[in-house]
């Protein structure tokens, strides 16, 4: 597994660590991280260009006298290490000045191991010429045709990129990984009579090449064509008022990200990502019994092949499922080893760094809603009047993640139990403590979408999936 | 250190006889961030990083590349191999004739403490801590650039930057201010303390309510008008028509846009922000210019392969495959500063905002979710305050529904308003405001 990374080795790295701890340091922690990727980029079926980035180096974080420090460095010379290393002392030290409560590292299980994500057609040998006639070929199969609906114009982003890194801790942990993943991303713009809209969506996964088949592009995008055949062509204005709701799995999915795995991450809640991110209505909410007890929300970093997959965290402790809501009741926070020690608990490998100039901090990984025991038809057979929300096409949240709206691209009148007439902009403005205390029925099926969570400053976006079934939520206002 | 212009030409030397055309840009950037939580610091970071973004054509076939790794030379001699593969662009047109010099800007405070990395000499005399509870950061860098392509462009130049935001809290209320600036002045960062600071206390000093959703009268911050404006903008770069994702899409110059109040101009030789270039990415001089003067639409962004697609002109604004923003500014109005609640009368000041989203980016649909004191004014005053709404609407009824701007301007960047600017406080007649709970 181990890449042709020329000046580092593990040797190297515990090297730097030694002198960090000979230095002064608490902990020190040092990783090499490497991403390579490549971009190709279609407009209207044609390549306009292509986008290869390499970001390679080294990441040391340390803890002096209390004070976490950070820095980074692409000069992988002894002389650059060196720098570096002493870069981030000093920044801790000065840190540590102004600290009042210390910064530690929580005890924890830290793993000495090597895992990869395998390949089925492995990136680096497939031509890129076979990926480009793949991908015309696909866009080319399409019938994008809807009259009297136009398209404007369409784009396809296909983005890979293979993430290795090598990382040693003070404390024991030593760690190589490889993981590759395949994302696309694309937008249609349509319009019909003064109507126009647009549809995005992003299809990902971990594995090579095989991932363009496994998301099913060409059926995601006529889906999407009819949604928006529907929306801009058939659909009239929304009912108001109270009434039932269904939502569908791209929903419930993206709700689980944004109102139950962001405030569950402790960083947060204690206040860290105060003038970024925000903050988490779980500092206040002291309830345990947080909704209906239907309800359990997990986040899970080990998912074969998904896109937010990864086996140890980069502080070196191992991944696994983590039930943030558990039958209605809220459950774990989401921890990396400093905010685990402030909490007096087990840090539950959170801990994630987009690339060699990122600090590891908390993030999410897999989080979906379990699913229940309802099909699709029994969910809608006891509404009276309600709307079912397959498809969205705006959502935001207050900084608390207690106000949420989403508005739907696709959606349909329910009345006596039967899916009626498409509707257009149903706006769902709703709290998270009434999104989880109305649910009364959830399906039986389970669908991830992939995104790309935006978190940190600098900024570090990073690959999740989000997830779950259909759930039915009684008498919200539309 | 590597030199940057060593660099470059070594990179130049690899590529001058693989392919038809190219242009590398070898950038050094030291820079350190301090971190605040609760009044506390949580992390300085700092890094240092060697770029090297490179540009390839062939056979009309274009490929771009970011190396942020130790030897860059080494990977660059793959990128001929690969561009062999590609097909032709229909964006593809030659590399414009280079015609801009370089502009540099540097505040040698700044660039000793960024490459250094000891910044305590520098940001002591910040006093963070008396103000309580708060939250943000400050950071300092330096950037050194050098250019060379082979339509003759050869040139570098330095920038340093100062930038920052706080966000301040007085129990559950809570203000947030940003600035930035090429150069050190440490009344900035006590400025935005105080800003935020001031709106905090304000907020906790009245009565709490929520707001009843229906249409408002609102002064935006520059906060907000800075994420909402910076949208316009982007949204103004050819590259966002051509792929549907603006609802300038359709427009022309000479189209009014917006409320005659509304001059929005692109000003990458503006010498205070720190996106200060005398050529962009191609090498054609970069220039000052509205994007929106007086509520006319001047018309959109520009590299040369855009230009050449739509049959217009470079506005020097590459971006080497589609055009970008540099810095923004927008002319001030005539209420003073001390005079906007006044202005106000009866409506919602919202004084940060969070989350912007496109219901639909063709018509210009959004909402965003404020953060921070929104305080509800009655006859210029404000009477109480709430922390949280939503703003929804589109972006064209809001730039026509400007009624003033104030004289007074700031200068933000921060995590909602990536794009420097300098902007003023903006009047809105008349947006929706939909109810939130506290």
């Amino acid at each position: 597994m181990s890449e042709a990374v020329g000046l580092v080795d593990f040797i190297k790295l515990e090297r730097i660590v030694e002198e960090a701890i000979r230095s002064g340091a608490e902990y020190a922690e040092v990783r090499y991280h490497r991403v390579d990727g490549l971009s190709l980029f279609f407009l209207n079926g044609v390549l306009f260009g292509a986008y290869q980035p390499l970001v390679s180096g080294v990441a040391i974080r340390v803890v002096y006298s209390g004070g976490l420090g950070f820095s980074s460095t692409s000069d992988l010379t002894s002389e650059g290490l060196r720098d570096a290393l002493s870069r981030a002392i000093a920044s801790a030290r000065s840190s540590s000045f102004m600290v009042k409560n210390k910064v530690v590292m929580g005890a924890a299980s830290l793993g000495y191991a090597k895992y990869s994500v395998l390949e089925r057609k492995l990136l680096v040998d497939m031509p890129v010429e076979d990926k480009i006639n793949s991908l015309v070929e696909k866009l080319k199969s399409i019938d994008f045709k809807r009259d009297p609906m136009r398209i404007s114009s369409y784009t396809l982003s296909y983005n890979e990129n293979i993430e290795y890194k090598m990382l040693v801790t003070s404390d024991g942990a030593v760690i190589e990984s490889r993981v590759p993943r395949v994302s696309l991303f694309y937008n249609i713009s349509a319009s019909s009579g003064e109507r126009r809209a647009n549809r995005w969506n992003m299809l990902a996964a971990s594995g090579g090449f095989e991932v363009v088949d496994k998301v099913k592009l060409e059926e995601e995008i006529n889906d999407d064509l009819n949604s928006l055949y529907t929306s801009l062509v058939k659909a009239q204005s929304p009912p108001r008022g109270r009434m039932d709701v269904v939502l569908g799995p791209e929903i419930v999915g993206l709700a689980m990200h944004e109102s139950v795995g962001h405030p569950s991450e402790a960083d947060r809640v204690l206040g860290r990502e105060a003038a970024q991110a925000g903050l988490s209505y779980r500092r206040e909410y002291r309830e345990p019994q947080f909704g209906s007890e239907l309800v359990t929300v997990i986040d899970d970093p080990t998912i074969p092949g998904s896109y937010g997959f990864y086996l140890y965290d980069d502080e070196g402790v191992p991944a696994r499922r983590r039930f943030l809501i558990n039958k209605g009741r809220l459950e774990e926070l989401l921890h990396n080893r400093e905010t685990a020690a402030v909490f007096n608990v087990e840090s539950n490998a959170s801990a994630r760094a987009t690339d060699y100039r990122s600090e590891p901090i908390v993030r999410m990984a897999n989080t979906y809603m379990a699913p229940g025991d309802y099909t699709f038809e029994e969910l809608i057979e006891d509404v009276r009047e309600g709307v079912y929300i397959r498809k969205y096409m705006e959502w935001n949240i207050d900084d608390y993640r207690w106000n949420a709206r989403y508005v739907g691209l696709e959606a349909y009148i329910i009345k006596d139990g039967r899916l009626g007439d498409p509707v257009r902009d149903v706006v769902l403005e709703i709290t998270t403590k009434e999104f989880f205390s109305n649910i009364d029925a959830i399906g039986r099926d389970l669908e991830f979408s992939a995104g790309t969570c935006g978190k940190g400053e600098p900024s570090q976006p990073m690959p999740v999936w989000m997830g779950g079934p259909h759930i039915r939520l009684r008498g919200v206002r539309l | 250190m590597i030199d940057p212009q060593v660099l470059a030409e070594t990179a130049s030397r690899k590529l001058s006889n693989l392919v038809d055309e190219y242009v590398v840009n070898a950038n050094i950037v030291s820079s350190v961030m301090v971190k605040y939580a609760d009044g506390e610091v949580t992390v300085t970071q700092s890094w240092k990083d060697y770029i090297l973004d490179v540009y390839v054509s062939k056979n009309s076939k274009i490929n771009t590349s970011t190396y942020t790794t130790h030897d860059p030379i080494e990977v660059l001699s793959k990128l001929p191999s690969l561009i062999e593969k590609l097909t032709a662009s229909p964006l593809y047109t030659p590399l414009p004739e280079p015609t801009g010099s370089p502009l540099s800007i540097i505040d040698s405070r700044l660039k000793d403490s960024s490459l250094s990395g000891d910044i305590s000499g520098l940001l002591g005399s910040i006093d963070v801590k008396s103000y309580g509870n708060v939250a943000g950061m400050i950071e300092i860098s330096y950037s050194r650039s050098h250019y060379i392509g082979s339509n003759g462009l050869d040139s570098g130049f330095e920038i340093t930057e100062f930038n920052g935001y706080f966000r301040v809290f007085r129990g559950d209320d809570s203000g947030q201010w940003a600035w930035v600036s090429t150069f050190y002045d440490e009344s900035l960062a006590r400025g935005a303390l105080d800003k935020a600071s001031s709106l905090a206390e304000l907020c906790s000093s009245l009565p709490k309510e929520n707001i009843e959703t229906g249409y408002y009268r609102v002064l935006l911050s520059p906060m907000v008008s800075g994420n909402l404006l910076e949208s316009v903008a982007r949204f103004s770069t050819a590259g966002s028509v051509i792929l549907g994702f603006s609802f300038l899409q359709g427009k022309k110059a000479g189209d009014i846009i917006a409320s005659e109040k509304l001059t929005l101009r692109e000003v990458p030789r503006n010498n205070r922000l720190p996106n200060y270039r005398g050529f962009d990415d191609e090498g054609v001089a970069t220039m000052d210019k509205p994007i929106i003067e007086r509520g006319v639409f001047k018309g959109f962004l520009h590299n040369s392969k855009t230009a050449k697609l739509m049959n217009e002109k470079t506005t020097g604004n590459a971006g080497w495959i589609l055009p970008r923003i540099f810095n923004l500014e927008v002319e001030p109005g005539d209420i003073r500063e001390s005079e906007l609640l006044e202005a106000l009368g009866d409506g919602l000041y919202a004084t940060n905002n969070w989350y912007t989203r496109f219901q639909n980016f063709l018509e210009g649909t959004f909402s965003t979710v404020t953060r921070d004191a929104l305080l509800i004014v009655k006859r210029g005053k404000p009477i109480a305050c709430s922390r949280r709404a939503r703003l929804a609407g589109s972006l064209p009824e809001m730039l026509s529904s400007i009624e003033d701007l104030s004289r007074e301007r700031w200068q933000i960047k921060w995590w909602e308003v990536r794009a420097p600017i300098i902007l003023p406080h903006m009047l809105i007649k008349k947006i929706t405001v939909t109810s939130t709970t506290l």
